[in-house]
Order: C-alpha cells, then structure tokens, then sequence
C-alpha cells in the first residue's frame, strides 16, 4: 500500500517535472528579438520543375521556432484580426481570399512559402505587406495560419477560440498536410 | 377592369421610356441591364407566352471564357449582342445576323490583376450600357472604358477609381443626357462614396457627387428639399459621424440609377457605412443607406432619404428603383417602388421624397416598422449588435431581403417581380481597424435558412394593395435578376441552376431549363435578326452567394463569405463553376 | 505632489465619501483596538500580583458580566455604525441616472483606450491614458476590456472597478478639487501591468471645454518639413497599422489615437514622460522599454527616426 503511494508519488513528479519542462518551450516568449533584416525567405520556389539536379529547398530555421510556440502563435491570431487578414480570409474558411483552413496551397504552404506570401503578396488580390508589418509578426502570422489547417504542433496551438467560435478550436483541428493543388488563376 | 388600368399606365410608361432613349430603339432591343430609365425590365414582345414556352429551346450558347459569376446583363442592338464577362472583363461582341452567332470582335481592357484583392463578392460586373453606337462599362480596377460598338476600337478610357484606397468598380454605368453615371464599390474597404458623371463623348469628368461629407463636395446646394427633417441641415454629411469617420464611411453607389426625364432626375441608393461594426461610426452617418434624386446635368441634389439611419446590418441601398405611375387612395401618383434590403417594399412619391408606404416583403425583426410620420426605420433593440455580443437570429441578413438582383414590373398585372432570400443570421460585432486598401467591416457574421427552411423566395408584389399576390418558394437563395415579358411569363435562375419561366398571374411554373451553372444573373429578351423573340440568360455561379463554389471556400468556417457560406454549404455539391451564355427561343 | 495618488487625499466626491468611511473605522476600530489592549494589560498585571492557586472570584461576579454586557453592547453598537457606514457609501457610489459628461474606457494589454461620449457623434473623440475631468460635474465612466481583466483605480477620486471581458461596468466620479491625480490598473493583467497607469486632470469648466474642442479636431498644420517626412513616413511603414491621426489615412485603433499626442504627458501607459529623448527611445527599442509590449521593434534609420519623434511631438 505505501510503496504504492511512493510510487505513484515519484510518478507525479516526474510528471510534474516534464510538463513543466514542456511548458517552458511551449510559451517562450522573446519579446525583443534583436532587430532582424527584411529579408526573409526568398529562397523560396513557387514550382517543383527545376532544372539541372535538384537541390533540397533551403528553409529558414526561423520558421520552426515560431510554428512550435504558442506564444507566437496566440500573438499570430491577435493579429491576424488587427491587421484584417480575417477581412478576407474569414476565420479560416475564406472570402474576398482563399481558405487557410483546407489542404490547398496556391502559392505553398510551408511556414516559409506562407511568409513569402505576407511579404511579397501574391498577383491575384494579395496585397504586398513588407514594410508594413514587422519581420517578426509576420512570421508570428504565418504560424498562426499553418495552425488554422492542423500544422503544428497540438501542445503549441491555441486550444480556445475567441468571439462566435465559428470553427472548432485550433488544438482539435485535423492536421492537413498541403496537398498538390490546382493552381489559381480561374480565369 | 383591373388589366384596363394598368393597361392605360402602361401605355403611358412606355411612352415616357420611349421618348427618353433619344432615338427610341425598336423595342425588340435591350441598351441598358435595366431594359428602360424606369428599370421596369418589362418587355413588349410576346412571341413566348404561357401556352407555348413549354417549347422553349437552346438556339445558340456561347462561353465566357471565365468561370466566375456572370451578373451582367446580355446587350442587344442592331443584330449584335454585347457581353461583359467578369474580371478580366472582356467585351464580345456576337454577330446575331449569322447562324451560332460568331463573335463579331472582342475587347481586352486588361485591368490590374491585383483588383481581385479588393472585390469584396467575386470578380463581377453587372454589365454594359449602349449609348449612340458605344459600349460603356466598367473594369473592376477602377476604369471606365467607351468602346466603338460597331469595330470594339477603345474611344476613350477614364480612371474613376483606386484599387489602393479598396475602391472597384463593379455597376453598369447609366448614360442620361450625355453623362456617363458611375458609382464606386468597397463599402466592406471603408472608402468614401460616391457617383461621378462623365461626358459620354470624351470621357471627361463633368461632377462628381460624394456621399459623405461637406454639403460641397455631396453636392447639395439651394435645390436640395428633402421631405423630412431628418435631412434638413448644414453639412449633415460631417456632422452625423464621429470628427473625420465620414473620410472612410463608405455610402458607396453600385447599384441602380433610374431616370424620370419629365421630373429630369436620377435616383439611386447609396449602400452601406463603413465598418459594418456600427459602434465605431455613432450618428445617422449621412448619406448612406439611403436614396439621392440628383439633376443629372448638374449633379446636383434634390431629395434625399434614409432607409437605414445608422445601419447596423450591412443594409445597402442600391436596389433598383422602379419608376412607375400608380393610382394610389384614388389619386395617380408618380413613385418609385424599391425592394430594400432591410425588408420593406417602399413607395416613395419621386419628386417629393415621402414615402407613401413601406411594408415587409419578407421576414423582418430586426425593425418594427417605417414611421411613416418621420420616415424613420425602427429598430428593434433587442437585436441591436454590440461588440463582445452575440445577437442572434437577426432577419433579414446583411445581404438584405433582397440584394443587388433585380426585380421586374409588368404593367400586365400590376405586379413586381421580386427574386430575394429567405435567412437569418447571428451577428457579432468586432472591433476592426481601418487599414487603406484592406478590408474594414467588424463583425463575424453566419446565416442560416429562414423560418419555413427555404432559403429563397420568389414574390409577386402588388405596391397598390401593399400585400404579396403570390408567392413560390425556391430552396436556394435567388440571386439573378428578374424579367417580365408582355407574354405574361416571368423568368429567373437559381443558384444551381435551372432557368425557369413563371405565369405572371399566378406563379405557376411553365418552363424550366438546367443550365450549366448556377445563376446569378440578368435575364433579357430581343426580337432577331429573323423577326423572332429570343431570351438570354448567363449561367456562372459565383457573386457573394455562390463564393463557395468559385472561391473553393471552406463550409467548417461558419462565417467564410461574412457569414454565407454557412447558407449555403450543399452549393458546391449542387453546382460548379461556369460561364456561359444560353439563348432560347421557339423552334422555327 | 505627495497626493499625487492616494486615497487620503480625496479630491472628489466618492473618494471623500470612501474617504469618511475610512475615518470612521479609523476612528471606531482604534479606540476598540486600544481598549483591548487595555484589558489585556490589566488582565496580565492582575495575575502577577495575585498568588498562583486559583481562587474563583465569586463576589464580583455581576461586576464582571456588567462589564462583559456593556462591552458586548460597545462592540454590537461600533459594528452596527460601520456597517450602516458602509451601506450608506456604497449607495453612493452607485453611479446615478444622469451625467455631465460620458466616457468610455476600454482596457488592452497595457493602456488605457479613452473615449469621450457625446450624443453629437461629430464631438466625439478618441485619446489614450489620460482623463480630463470638468471640476464639479458628474462623470459616468463606462470601462469596458479588450482582453483581460483589468481594473480601475484612481485612489484620489473614487475606489477600485474591474473592466471585464464581455460587460460593461460604470464608476461615477464627481471631482471637487483641481489637480492632476495619478491611476493604476489595480489588477494583475499580465507581464507590464505595473506599467498601465493613467493621469487624470481635473480641470476648470473652460479649460475642459477648450481641451475637448482640441481634442476633436484632427491633426493641426505640421510645423516643419521634418515633420511632414515623419508623417510620410508614418502612413506608409508600419505605424499606420495599429494606430490612428486623423486628417491623415491612418486609422487602425489597435493601438493608441496619436492625433493629439503631443498634448499629452506621459508614453506608453505612464511608462515615461512625454519628451523628445523618451519618444525616441521608445520608438528605437519599445521591447526594451516595456518588454512584452504590442509595440514591435522596427528597424529606423536614425533620420527616419528623427523625423518621426519630430512629427509626433508635432501633434499637438
């Protein structure tokens, strides 16, 4: 009975002792991350012909730590609204701009092809917003958005959704891969 | 006794259509979306009527080219026929003299790619207008073009609008003496409002009449005698809103414009204020929401009044204006009769501004009532938006009892013809910030079937007796227009689909047809080349209803398209993109 | 400036009635306090003197419940006062039917939104941590969040009133003392809580009223070229993205109205004072400032950042 007790005792804290590990880098939050230059990601392709032998995509490792944190990913939803990106996109499912929530990616959907996306916009109604929003919040944003279709980590993604509660919350949504898409334009 | 009466206004109306085209077009063509300045969409021809439109058959069909939403309106005149297509917004025009009717020359205007950013319901347009051997219409990017209808050579090209500032131009322009009149869109990108004039033979500017602000720039000056009180004042454009909220109230005009040339005046309605979050614009934001009857040489107003005075809902007022003559309390009255959006069917007296009467058309709780004392809207308290509040099952939705789709009279009968919806919707307000260029509305937004779950409604109104004759139920909602034809048929598309001629009298289907794609457009009719009648229709799914289908929208989002998509999530099973023309007609 | 912020300087009428509230106590739990105090000693004395076996005290015993009677009653009758006391403040800190003047404020991670209300929607306006109070008049303050739960405290007008997430509370103040007063958020709200504070003035009649006729006009004629660079530089970067100048495109209220900054006297919610080396400082490096801050880090040559700091004290 009480070796039973020591047992479940040392279990608990062990536990107590990973969660509290995990937390740490589920919320780390770097508020003043050192100035960075506006030069994101430009290594990023838009077709997957290249000629000559391929090389792998080179990726910003930048990408990976925002899409693991749920600070810049709770940071990335407030200001998905701030910035009216919901004016178009809705809260996922799209409108004026495509759905972020789905499995299609015109333009790419890894966390650096997102980015690309914020900075450089797109020709089809995209606006451009470099210069506009801080390199910082613009990955911040395009975490959020890879969290919208499932694409991070379910420890790291907000569990609760503010307002209407129009979609199911964020922690709950089935990871959808980007899957080969058709491509826009329509016309 | 009763056909004998509108018989005799009939006959009057369509004098005073006549007489106002300038050199009056046989009747068997269509110059305008709107058929005539009183926006009747009336037909004379009765070739197709009720007992032999079961007949009814494919004579030629045509693509468009873009599987977007086609809302315009199909031009007919000397044996040819214009078509504007959605963004890119390439003009055709087809030789109808020869069989299949072979395109005659098409135009390219290459609008600015990036105008499909700032379009807040699809890419469309809603169509072109004839005006002394030219096709005038409008780009989504702003430009307005004047083509030679004869060769498509581009006579003149005028920049009205702003892609950066959110402004697209989506309307048929309205040519009245000259003037070439257009209105701006983007009242979900907080723009400021207004129409604007051009000379049809130059393309210059001759007034621009914005629809928030100084009484100089709105154009109201000593002729300006609103009906009510409400509207009488100095600079009611800057003083109904917070300090500078007006620079970004939108009040756009996208909609309609009609003319009375006996009255010589136009009137259109101005949409909605921006944001739709209401909260962050207090006062009656003046002069949204509302109808301007303006001089069109001058530009200068005469009237003005407000369907919805502080709108909380996205309550537009672009509808159509039917301009027509009625007998009403014994005594003949000049009037417009207007489906709006916030519910009611008004009658407003065209020179005065009163409004005789206002009734629901379909169901409303969001307001009690029109007072009719002071013209004012009631609003329902208990469904007045805040933000951090969900206020739920509001009806009429933001796209209103009836959006831009319109409706048609028949002096036949006496009745309008109105396609409108069905839904209600759960309203959040937001707070939302004005960033130039991107979309400012402030409120999350999803809609469901009305009660009955039918999502769509087709009404006869009779504006006389102020009560619905009858009334079809549709599953979906309707978002094409309406046509009446002298052969008593009524006809309009559904949004998956079927293209359906009605009896006048009493609604019973006649005639239906499966085109390829949904509809969300303008029918119209002509007499051939051959002497023949003919009825055209575009069939491409899309607009603000069907962005679910051509915008690939996701249905698990419940407010995608500001809440539509949830009205609508079996479309995309139902129906798929499309663009192509369908004309009818009897077999020979 | 000791009363700057206290609750012992009241300079209104709630303040005044929590204020005479605290007096009573003061003046009601000392005298018991000592009393006690009091027996006690007696109590502790008396047994030293007396000899240890214990002897019941059986002749004084109707002295003894005489005096535990009367004590009783002494404590029922202070209880009673305090209570009717307090029952008569609270009522009057309810806010009443009418006010002179109406204020919204909203409450965001970590400043104060400010919104005076007027049924003229064209006298409205917006501004950010700072009250203007008419001297004398009744001020109903709806106080609203934008996040989390904050609260509102102005010790020298009136007491403490959370702002909530999703209602909507009211505070009336009645200011009867000219002054400037110093407000803090009173609830813990996240990493820079302690740095959301707010001044307060109460001003003269017309002085409030010639601050309110400035306040609702947009922004006045820039004064240099520097100046007209920073506001370039202002509606074109990300500045216009979060906040407000009227008579300019930028409208976005996710952070501060900056149309009239340069009326104001401190930055970043009382974080620093409102000067030109604060200003730049702030805008350099804002995480280093107030870490945590909504306020990014933005990357400014040194002459875009002087034209900007030039621009904003502009905005008078």
């Amino acid at each position: 009975m009480s070796s039973h007790c020591r047992n479940s005792g040392r279990l608990l804290f062990i536990l107590c002792v990973i969660v509290y590990l995990c937390a740490c880098d589920r919320e780390k939050r770097e508020y003043r991350t050192a100035p960075l230059p506006e030069n994101g990601p430009h290594a990023e392709t838009l077709s997957a012909l290249q000629p000559g032998a391929s090389a792998p995509p080179a990726s910003d490792p930048r990408g990976r730590e925002y899409e693991n944190n749920a600070y810049h990913i709770n940071q990335g939803e407030r200001l998905y609204r701030w910035f009216n990106c919901n004016g178009c996109h809705a809260a996922g499912g799209g409108d004026i701009g495509p759905a972020l929530m789905d499995d299609q990616w015109r333009y790419g959907g890894n966390i650096d092809q997102i980015y690309a996306t914020i900075m450089d916009g797109r020709p089809f109604g995209m606006p451009s917003f470099r210069g506009k929003i801080p390199d910082t919040q613009a990955w911040e944003i395009a975490a959020y958005v890879r969290a919208l279709s499932g694409n991070v980590p379910k420890d790291a993604a907000p569990s609760r959704r503010e307002g209407m509660s129009a979609t199911p919350p964020l922690s709950q949504t089935p990871k959808q891969p980007p899957k080969n898409s058709e491509q826009e334009p329509p016309h | 006794m009763h056909t004998l009466k509108y018989a005799l206004i009939w006959a009057l109306m369509a004098s005073r259509a006549f007489a106002a085209g300038g050199a009056a077009p046989a009747d068997g063509a269509w110059t305008m979306p709107a058929k005539d300045y009183a926006s009747t969409r009336f037909s004379t021809l009765d070739e197709i009527k009720t007992d032999n439109v079961d007949k009814l058959q494919v004579a030629f069909t045509f693509s468009m080219g873009v599987a977007r939403g086609q809302e315009a309106a199909p031009l007919v005149d000397n044996g040819t026929m214009y078509l504007v297509a959605p963004y890119p917004n390439t003009l055709y025009a087809l030789d109808l003299t020869k069989p299949g009717a072979p395109v005659k020359w098409k135009y390219e205007p290459h609008p600015e790619q990036a105008s499909q950013g700032v379009a807040c319901c699809d890419h469309v347009t809603r169509g072109a207008m004839l005006w002394e051997n030219k096709v005038i219409f409008n780009t989504l990017d702003g430009h307005t073009v004047a083509v030679d209808a004869s060769d498509g050579k581009e006579l003149w090209k005028t920049k009205v609008g702003d892609i950066n500032s959110g402004e697209s131009t989506t309307m048929a322009p309205l040519v009245v003496r000259g003037k070439v009149l257009i209105g701006n869109s983007g009242g979900e990108f907080g723009v400021r409002g207004w129409l604007i004039a051009l000379d049809a033979n130059t393309g210059k500017q001759a007034w621009k009449a914005y629809h928030t602000g100084p009484d100089s720039d709105v154009l109201i000056g000593a002729d300006f005698k609103p009906f009510y009180d409400t509207d009488k004042g100095h600079d009611l454009g800057v003083s109904t809103w917070p300090p500078d909220a007006w620079k970004t109230g939108g009040g756009t005009a996208w909609g309609w414009i009609s003319y009375d040339p006996d009255l010589n005046l136009i009137f259109y309605g101005t949409a909605n204020p921006s944001p739709w979050n209401a909260e962050q614009r207090p006062g009656d934001n003046k002069w949204t929401a509302g109808i301007f009857a303006r001089n069109p040489d001058t530009g200068q107003a005469r009237w003005f009044y407000q369907f919805s005075p502080h709108d909380l809902y996205d309550y537009d007022s672009i509808n159509e204006n039917l301009l027509l003559d009625l007998t009403i309390d014994g005594k003949p009255r000049k009037v417009i009769a207007r489906p709006e959006r916030n519910g009611y069917l008004y009658v407003i007296d065209r020179a005065s501004g009163e409004v005789i009467s206002a009734d629901p058309y379909g169901v409303v709780n969001s307001s009690t009532g029109v007072d009719l004392k002071t013209g004012r809207l009631q609003y329902n308290d208990e469904k007045k938006p805040e933000v951090g509040k969900v206020v739920r099952n509001i009806c009429p939705t933001a796209p209103g009892a009836k959006d831009w789709n319109p409706s048609a009279f028949s002096p036949r009968t006496g009745l309008i013809y109105i396609p409108h919806m069905n839904l209600c919707m759960d309203w959040e307000a937001t707070p939302v910030n004005y960033i130039a260029g991107t979309p400012f509305v402030g409120a999350d937004v999803r809609m469901f079937a009305g009660p009955g779950g039918n999502r769509g409604v087709f009404t006869a109104w009779d504006p006389v007796a102020r009560k619905a004759r009858w009334e079809t139920k549709e599953d979906l909602p309707l978002w094409s227009g309406a046509l009446a034809t002298a052969g008593d048929l009524v006809f309009y598309g559904t949004l998956d689909g079927w293209f359906k001629a009605v009896d006048a009298h009493d609604g019973s289907l006649k005639w239906q047809f499966k085109t390829g794609s949904g509809i969300i457009g303008q029918p119209v009719t002509y007499r051939g080349p051959d002497g023949h009648q003919y009825i055209a229709i575009l069939s491409g799914v899309g607009g603000w209803a069907g962005a679910i289908v051509v915008g690939k929208l996701d249905p698990r989002d419940k407010t995608a398209a500001k809440g539509m998509v949830n009205a609508v999530t079996d479309l995309k099973d139902r129906t798929t993109a499309g663009g192509t023309l369908y004309v009818f007609a009897l077999p020979k | 400036m000791n009363a700057l912020q206290s609750a012992l300087a009241p300079a209104a009428d709630q303040a005044q009635a929590i204020d005479g509230i605290w007096h009573l106590m003061l003046w009601i739990c000392v005298p018991m306090y000592v009393l006690v105090l009091i027996g006690m000693a007696v109590v502790i004395l008396r047994m030293r003197r007396v000899a240890p076996e214990f002897t019941p005290a059986t002749p004084s015993d109707t002295q003894i419940s005489r005096g535990l009677t009367l004590w009783v009653i002494v404590i029922v009758a202070g209880l009673i006062v305090l209570t009717l006391g307090s029952f008569f403040v609270d009522r009057r800190l309810i806010p009443g039917a009418q006010a002179d003047v109406n204020i919204r404020i909203t409450a965001q991670q970590w400043w104060w939104r400010v919104e005076y209300v007027s049924a003229d929607a064209s006298q409205r306006f917006m501004t950010a941590n700072e009250l203007h109070l008419p001297l004398g008049k009744t001020v109903h303050i709806d106080l609203m969040s934008g996040d989390v739960i904050h609260s509102f405290w102005v010790p020298n007008l009136s007491g403490k009133r959370d702002l909530i997430p999703g209602r909507t509370n009211t505070i009336e103040l009645t200011p009867r003392q000219l002054g400037t007063f110093r407000g803090q958020c009173a609830e813990f709200c996240g990493l820079q809580h302690a740095k959301m504070a707010m001044l307060v003035f109460v001003d003269n009649e017309n002085d409030f009223k010639a601050w309110w006729q400035r306040q609702v006009q947009a922004r006045n004629e820039l004064p240099s070229d520097v100046a007209k660079q920073g506001e370039q530089l202002f509606v074109s970067s990300t500045c216009a993205m979060c906040h407000t100048v009227r008579g300019t495109t930028a409208g976005s209220l996710a952070g501060p109205d900056l149309t009239h900054l340069a009326s104001r006297h401190t930055l970043a919610a009382g974080a620093l004072p409102l000067n030109a080396g604060s200003l730049a400082a702030w805008l350099a490096d804002p995480q280093q400032q107030k870490p945590g801050t909504n306020m990014p880090t933005i990357d400014l040559e040194p002459d875009q950042l002087n034209a900007l700091v030039a621009y904003l004290l502009s905005l008078k």
